[in-house]
This record gives C-alpha cells, sequence and structure tokens, in this order.
C-alpha cells in the first residue's frame, strides 16, 4: 500500500472523531442561521447559503441516530462536495486537519456497522485516540435507511412523507392542517 | 484552409457559426413542415420554397466559409432540387418532402459531428438520391468542366493568387467502377487535400441524375502526377489569370433569380447575438441590485421610525424611483432572454416521422402557440424531457393504425404539442389521443418491482408511480422512449426549474401531461409572509386576494378546515401546520387566496411582511427538495427564506377527487352547517 499521507478534517460528533478527506472538504464555517425546511428528512437541520447556492444542512447527531443538541459556538458546519453535490455536514466541533498514511488505517469489524447504513469506511488510530472515517456517499444516501431507524426531529412532526403512503388520499400539506 | 485565422477568432467564428445553423435548421424545419401540406400539388407553396430556399442557400455559404464542404455539398445539392421546385418543373411529392427531411437531419448530424469533432457522417448516398429526383436536364453525359463558380470563390481564387498559388479546378464524376476501386468523392477530397489547398467543393447535377463535385484546388505547383489523376476519375483545369468564369455559366448550371449574390452578409440586420454567460451575468448583477434595494428601503424606514432628523421622503422618492429602474433594468433583460418554444416544438414533427417509419403506428403531431415565450435557460432544459414525453406518447400512448381503426378511431393518431403563457408562468402539454394509461397495468407493474402503492390510485398518484426511477411499463427498453429513467428524469428537470408536472387519462381516449413552468427562473414578484416564527414568499401570481379572518369563521369539514368564500367554501392550510409548528393565536389572521389551474385554497398565515421581488434559488438537493417548496431567496440578511409553490398548495383537497365533486361535497355540508 502506498505510504503517501492524505489530509483529513477531523471533527467531532457525540463524543467521537470521524474524519472526511480534506479533498472532499469546500469549506468550514460557524453555523448560524438555518431555514427549517418543513417535511424534509429528519437527519436534516434546514437549508442555509453557502456561495449563492441553497445547500441542505444534515445533522450528523441525528443522522447517526443520536439526540440533537443546542448549536454551541464550537458548533461547524463543514460543506463537503460529493458528485457535484455540496451538502453542509452539522457537526459538534471541527478544528483539525491531520496527515494520516493509508498503512494507519483498518477495515471496519461488521459490529459496529449497519446501525443506521454502512457509512464507515476505515478506522485509524491517531495518538490514543480511535478516528472512524466516513464513507460520504453512504451518509449522505438517506433513502437506505430505514424511516424507523431515524430519530424524529426536534418539532413533533409527523413521520416523513415516504413513510405515510396514506397521506395520497389527501395531500401531505393537508393531511397535517386536519391534526392540529 | 482557415489556417490563416487566429485561433481565438476561429472559435468565435465557430461559435457563431453553430448558432446560425441552428437558427437556419429552425427555419426551414418550419417550412418543411408547412410544405407538408403541399405534397402533390402542381404547383408548391412559392413563398415556402424560397423561404427553404434561402435558408438552404445560406447554410451552404456559411458551411463553406468554416470548410465544411460535405454540410456544403449537401445544402447545394438542396438549393438545386428546390430551385427546380420554383420554376414549378417538378411538383413536391412525399419522397422530394422527405429527401429534403433527410437532408435537413443530416446536415444537423453534420454540423454537430463537426462540433464534437467526431468523424462526419456519410452524405454521398443522400446527395445522389436528392440529385435523383432533380429535373431530368438533357445534356452531355461526360461531365464538362463546370465554371459554376461563384462570386465568394472568385474572392478566394483572388486572395489564393496573391499567395503566389495557382489555382487549378478539378472535376470528379463518381461512378461505380471507381467506387470499387476505393476511389469516392472522401479519397479525392484527402488527395487533393494533400495536394494543395481545397477552396471551394460543389456538386453539381448533370444527366440522369448523375453528379459531378467541383473543385477549386490552390496549389503551389503543378503536382508530377496530374495528367494520371484523370484515371481516378478527376479532370483537371487550370484556371487562368484572366478567366471570369462565373460569366460563363454553363449548362445545369442555372442561377435563381436573386440568388447570384454568394455573399455571406445575408441581409442588414439588427440581432446582436449574444452568449447566454453573459446575459446570466447581467441577470444576476440585476438581482444583486434588488436585493440592495431592499435593504436600502428597509433602512429608510427604520431611521422613518427613529425620526432620524434626515429628510426621510426625499429619501423615499429616491428609493421609489430606483425600484422602478431596477424593475426595468431586470424586465428588459428578462425579455432578451425569452425565446420561442417553436425552438424545440419544431423538432418533434421529425421525431414522430422518424418513428412513425419504422412502426406500424400512424401519427401526425399538431403544434399550437409555437410563438409562446420562455426563458433560453428554460428552453434548453425542457428540450430532452418534452422529447421524452413526445416519445412516450407515440410508443406507449397511442395504437397501431389496426387497433384505432378497431376502436372506431381514425387510423393515425394525433399528438397535440402545445404552449401558452399564463401570467408569469407557462404551460405546456403533451396529448396524444390514444389509448389513456392502463392503471392496473401500471399497479402490476409497481407491485412486480416491489414499490409502495398508494391506497387510490388517482391520477397524481400514477404519475408518481410513472415518474419513480426505474419504473418502466415495457419489459425491455425500446429505442422510442428509452430505458426507464425517463420519466423520473422529465419529473426532477421540471422541478429543478420551479415548475410542477400533472397528467390526465381517460381509459381508451387519451394521456395529457401538463408542465406548468415559470417564465423565468431568476427573478419573482412575491409576498413576504410569517407564521409561527418562519418567514416564507409566496409568488404572487399565485395569490388573487389577500382577506382577514377570525378563527370563529373557520370551521371543518370532513376534517378539512375552510373558510366561507363567495358563494361555497374555500379550504385552508396553516402556514404554521405546513411546518408542523404550534400556531400563535391572534384574533384577526390574514388569509392569502391562492388560485392555480388545479384549484383554489387559503393560506393562512400570521402575517404579511409586504410585497418584495425576489431572486429566486433553485433547491437542487433531493435532500431538501419536498412538495410545496420551489425555491429560496435572501432578503439580505443571508439567511435562506423558502419560496412556496402556489401549485401544490392548491392542489391538496380539490386534486384527490375530480374536481367538483369535493367541492360540491363541501359546499353541501357548509350549507348543513
Amino acid at each position: 500500500m502506498s505510504p503517501n499521507p492524505v489530509t483529513f478534517v477531523l471533527f467531532e460528533v457525540a463524543g467521537t472523531t470521524y474524519a472526511v478527506n480534506s479533498a472532499d472538504v469546500q469549506h468550514i464555517d460557524m453555523l448560524e442561521q438555518v431555514t427549517l425546511v418543513p417535511n424534509a428528512n429528519p437527519a436534516v437541520d434546514g437549508v442555509v447559503f453557502s456561495r449563492g447556492q441553497v445547500i441542505p444542512a444534515l445533522n450528523l447527531r441525528s443522522r447517526f441516530g443520536f439526540p440533537r443538541t443546542q448549536p454551541t459556538i464550537r458548533t461547524r458546519i463543514i460543506f463537503v462536495k460529493v458528485q457535484n453535490r455540496v451538502v453542509g455536514l452539522v457537526v459538534d466541533s471541527a478544528r483539525e486537519f491531520r496527515n494520516m498514511s493509508k498503512d494507519t488505517m483498518r477495515a471496519i469489524e461488521e459490529t459496529l456497522t449497519g446501525v443506521n447504513g454502512n457509512y464507515l469506511k476505515a478506522a485509524a488510530t491517531v495518538g490514543d485516540r480511535l478516528v472512524l472515517l466516513l464513507d460520504l456517499d453512504k451518509v449522505l444516501n438517506l433513502e437506505a435507511i430505514e424511516p424507523q431507524a431515524l430519530e424524529l426531529p426536534h418539532t413533533q412532526a409527523l413521520p416523513p412523507l415516504a413513510a405515510q403512503p396514506k397521506s395520497d388520499q389527501i395531500s401531505p400539506l393537508y393531511a397535517h392542517a386536519k391534526i392540529t | 484552409m482557415s489556417s490563416i485565422v487566429l485561433p481565438e477568432l476561429q472559435r468565435e467564428l465557430l461559435d457563431d457559426f453553430y448558432a446560425e445553423c441552428e437558427e437556419h435548421l429552425r427555419h426551414i424545419r418550419d417550412a418543411l413542415i408547412s410544405l407538408e401540406h403541399s405534397i402533390g400539388k402542381a404547383q408548391a407553396d412559392s413563398k415556402v420554397i424560397e423561404e427553404l430556399f434561402r435558408n438552404f442557400h445560406s447554410f451552404k455559404g456559411i458551411s463553406a466559409i468554416v470548410g465544411l464542404s460535405p454540410a456544403e455539398e449537401l445544402a447545394h445539392a438542396t438549393e438545386e432540387f428546390l430551385r427546380d421546385l420554383t420554376q414549378g418543373k417538378v411538383s413536391i411529392s412525399a419522397k422530394g418532402l422527405d429527401l429534403l427531411m433527410a437532408a435537413t437531419q443530416k446536415l444537423e448530424q453534420i454540423v454537430s459531428a463537426f462540433r464534437a469533432q467526431q468523424p462526419l457522417p456519410a452524405h454521398d448516398a443522400l446527395l445522389r438520391q436528392i440529385a435523383g429526383i432533380c429535373e431530368k436536364k438533357v445534356i452531355a453525359q461526360a461531365a464538362p468542366v463546370s465554371s459554376s463558380v461563384d462570386a465568394g470563390h472568385n474572392i478566394k481564387i483572388d486572395e489564393a493568387r496573391s499567395r503566389g498559388l495557382l489555382v487549378w479546378q478539378c472535376t470528379f464524376v463518381p461512378t461505380k467502377e471507381l467506387d470499387e476501386r476505393g476511389v469516392n468523392v472522401t479519397s479525392v477530397r484527402a488527395h487533393l487535400g494533400k495536394a494543395g489547398e481545397i477552396l471551394s467543393a460543389v456538386p453539381r447535377v448533370f444527366g440522369e441524375g448523375k453528379i459531378a463535385f467541383d473543385f477549386l484546388v490552390a496549389m503551389r505547383e503543378t503536382p508530377a502526377d496530374i495528367m494520371t489523376w484523370e484515371s481516378d476519375g478527376v479532370r483537371v483545369h487550370l484556371m487562368d489569370q484572366d478567366q471570369a468564369p462565373l460569366k460563363t455559366a454553363g449548362p445545369g448550371t442555372k442561377r435563381m433569380e436573386g440568388a447570384e449574390d454568394n455573399s455571406p452578409f445575408i441581409a442588414p440586420s439588427h440581432v446582436v447575438r449574444v452568449d447566454l454567460n453573459r446575459l446570466d451575468d447581467l441577470m444576476r448583477i440585476t438581482g444583486e441590485l434588488v436585493i440592495q434595494r431592499s435593504r436600502f428601503e428597509d433602512q429608510i424606514s427604520q431611521s422613518a421610525r427613529r425620526s432620524v432628523s434626515m429628510d426621510v421622503r426625499t429619501l423615499q422618492e429616491v428609493n421609489l424611483a430606483l425600484g422602478r429602474s431596477v424593475k426595468e433594468l431586470r424586465e428588459a433583460i428578462m425579455r432578451v432572454r425569452l425565446v420561442s418554444v417553436a425552438e424545440i416544438f419544431a423538432r418533434m414533427p421529425f421525431v414522430v416521422r422518424d418513428l412513425a417509419r419504422e412502426s406500424s403506428k400512424k401519427a401526425r403531431i399538431e403544434l399550437k402557440g409555437q410563438q409562446t415565450e420562455l426563458d433560453k435557460y428554460l428552453i434548453e432544459r425542457l428540450k430532452d424531457p418534452l422529447l421524452h414525453l413526445v416519445r412516450n406518447a407515440f410508443s406507449h400512448g397511442i395504437e397501431t393504425a389496426e387497433e384505432r381503426i378497431a376502436v372506431g378511431k381514425p387510423s393515425e393518431a394525433t399528438i397535440l404539442l402545445s404552449a401558452s403563457a399564463r401570467g408569469d408562468s407557462v404551460i405546456i402539454q403533451v396529448r396524444d389521443d390514444g389509448r389513456g394509461i392502463d392503471r392496473n397495468e401500471v399497479l402490476k407493474r409497481a407491485v412486480s418491482l416491489g414499490m409502495q402503492i398508494p391506497q387510490t390510485l388517482d391520477e397524481a398518484g400514477l404519475l408518481r408511480i410513472l415518474c419513480s426511477p426505474g419504473f418502466s411499463t415495457r419489459d425491455s427498453a425500446d429505442r422510442a422512449s428509452g430505458r426507464g429513467v425517463g420519466m423520473a428524469v422529465v419529473n426532477d428537470t421540471v422541478r429543478e426549474l420551479g415548475g410542477s408536472i400533472s397528467l390526465e387519462t381517460e381509459n381508451g381516449r387519451s394521456t395529457q401531461f401538463t408542465l406548468r413552468l415559470p417564465l423565468t427562473l431568476a427573478i419573482a414578484e412575491t409576498f413576504i409572509v410569517s407564521a409561527a416564527g418562519q418567514l416564507c414568499a409566496i409568488p404572487q401570481n399565485f395569490v388573487t386576494e389577500v382577506l382577514q379572518v377570525t378563527e370563529e369563521q373557520i370551521k371543518i369539514i370532513n376534517q378539512v378546515e375552510v373558510v366561507p368564500y363567495r358563494s361555497g367554501v374555500l379550504p385552508i392550510i396553516r402556514l404554521s401546520s405546513f411546518f408542523h409548528l404550534p400556531g400563535t393565536a391572534r384574533p384577526r389572521m390574514t388569509l392569502l387566496v391562492l388560485r392555480s389551474e388545479r384549484g383554489s385554497s387559503g393560506l393562512m398565515v400570521e402575517q404579511v411582511h409586504g410585497q418584495r421581488e425576489v431572486v429566486v434559488r433553485a433547491i437542487r438537493d433531493p435532500l431538501v427538495q419536498v412538495p410545496g417548496i420551489v425555491g429560496a431567496t435572501e432578503l439580505g440578511d443571508g439567511r435562506p427564506v423558502l419560496i412556496l409553490d402556489g401549485a401544490v398548495l392548491t392542489s391538496g383537497p380539490v386534486r384527490p377527487h375530480s374536481t367538483g365533486e369535493l367541492e360540491q361535497q363541501l359546499i353541501r355540508s357548509a350549507a348543513h352547517n
């Protein structure tokens, strides 16, 4: 295996350190106001503007099955570009760039995966810390997860539309109007 | 041959060339469609033929300029045929029309291959066919060395001579024997191209549909083997200095009156061709101007509230004037960007003809509202979706001629493609009078694919299934309608453009897809509203009225909240419920009455913050593409504000049942309450 080091962006979500290839990262921002998007996937906080584009803000706590927390001064949004698609990942903090060579990485054991989709690529040890390498394609592929595995959003919203075929009888919008 | 031109200039020239080609092809297509009605008549409509002639002639001219000889040759041959038509020597037959259409398509293929720098498609066979139906001219069998050199070529000849080159005229007559030896126009061209610089290449018809190619070749010196060329069917002739070949027009080279001038400048024109990117820039800058002006306005009203000692009124006047100018500016730019849907529509008759030729189905296409205009960007993006819908109509919608006759329909099916403007929207419909969509068939297929089935399969539900990725009712993909990704792509594109799509189908009778698109993408007039702390914009063109209502006025009928409206009731949607947020109770709420072709509804909001022109940003990511939202904008603080989709908001309670039925029900229950 080539020992060429690759630069990674390291960040924390619910006490665990994750990494993405820095080549996939466009930029990292403080998390300012996010606009709520009704009926979007529950793991989506909403949309933000980045360079004139409307970008979804995907909450990684929610995506990985942890409860959401209030944003703090350390909360960051990492804009990643995957196959012409730009998505903002909301993380607890992001402070490090680090070179890691491929031989410090190892495959993930089966037991670690399969909770909310197999979105981990590899694990690496940096000093005494375990760093989990994300497979961005799979992180962003929300269709692949069972709706039940998703945590409900912070409001008492109904399940996502996709999981509610019955709403066909009346429009989804209306279905909610009826209940309130 | 254009090696003397600087590369940048050449690129620009080529861009112009492609644009011009497209324009000519479009005119040609239009004319061909109207020519279709002249089939069999002794004298075809002379205006249409002249229009065709002019366009093929110009096409020939511009192809020669960029050195695209196959296109030049083909356009020339077509021109010859058209000349015979204008002189009434031949009447337009179905075959003639087919050939003209084939030539048009071939020209398009040649140009696009040239553009993509791919090998050009062969055109010799088509050339011969066109030559074959031209007037049977009684002249010598041996191709005389023609003098059909015209003014444009004279300039080239002079230019070549000024560089000290000798200009030879080489005439090549293809024969079967030569072809078997591998000598054809392409090989001759290659050979001549090696010997010198080909100034022009013109095919010419003589005798019983025979064809000769006249090349003008500029050479530095006489090739040693020039005398052996004759055995390869190439006759050579040195053009000498004093010869004025233009004046000695020979047989078979009659020129149409008024067409002698082969100048590349066709007619004085006030049209400027602009790169779309430059218009995009202008639009973006204007968008920023709109936002800045909004901020300016906010600032003024804040100052006014704080009664800062300044002449607020003067500022407000300046602001208003500025607002008007900005609005005019953006409308002017928008108009520049508008092009007619004919750009797409005119292609469709060819598509249908092609499909019909390869199948046992008969169909004609009817075009309506071709002059309807739409933003250029939208037109470009709509090309493939519309092509797909038309192909679908042909391959899935309509029946074979026998099937149609058996059920008492005319054997020829009609596909209607229509466009119309409605306020700030454009409606495009593709309708066929075929068998309609078989719900059971669709259901069966959906089940076999393991898809989720809605409980009631109304047309919206049906459309949703059809638009699912991977759904196709054909077991194997056929050429006509593709690979099962079609409708999904159509749906995605339309949505991305801020439009919507709906379906109406009647078993055994018809299928109709309706696309509703914004006239332009960039800027919309909206009402800024809020509820439960969420700020949203709703496009003004959906809002017909703004009312004040109290909670007491709201009734619940069939689990639907309604308010009395005019002589009936209006179903309402609370903006707060749309966001799944608890609303704030207020004594009076504001109701925006929304109307689209799908129906009406009332959008209940807590506050209306005023009217705003907003810059629309599309929402492209599937994670946040949700029904009811067409895009987002910002009001100057960098925070996205969602733009609501009036079409979806109005389709709620009315849509699922056949219109009227539910409304009737609602009105009846209202009467009871």
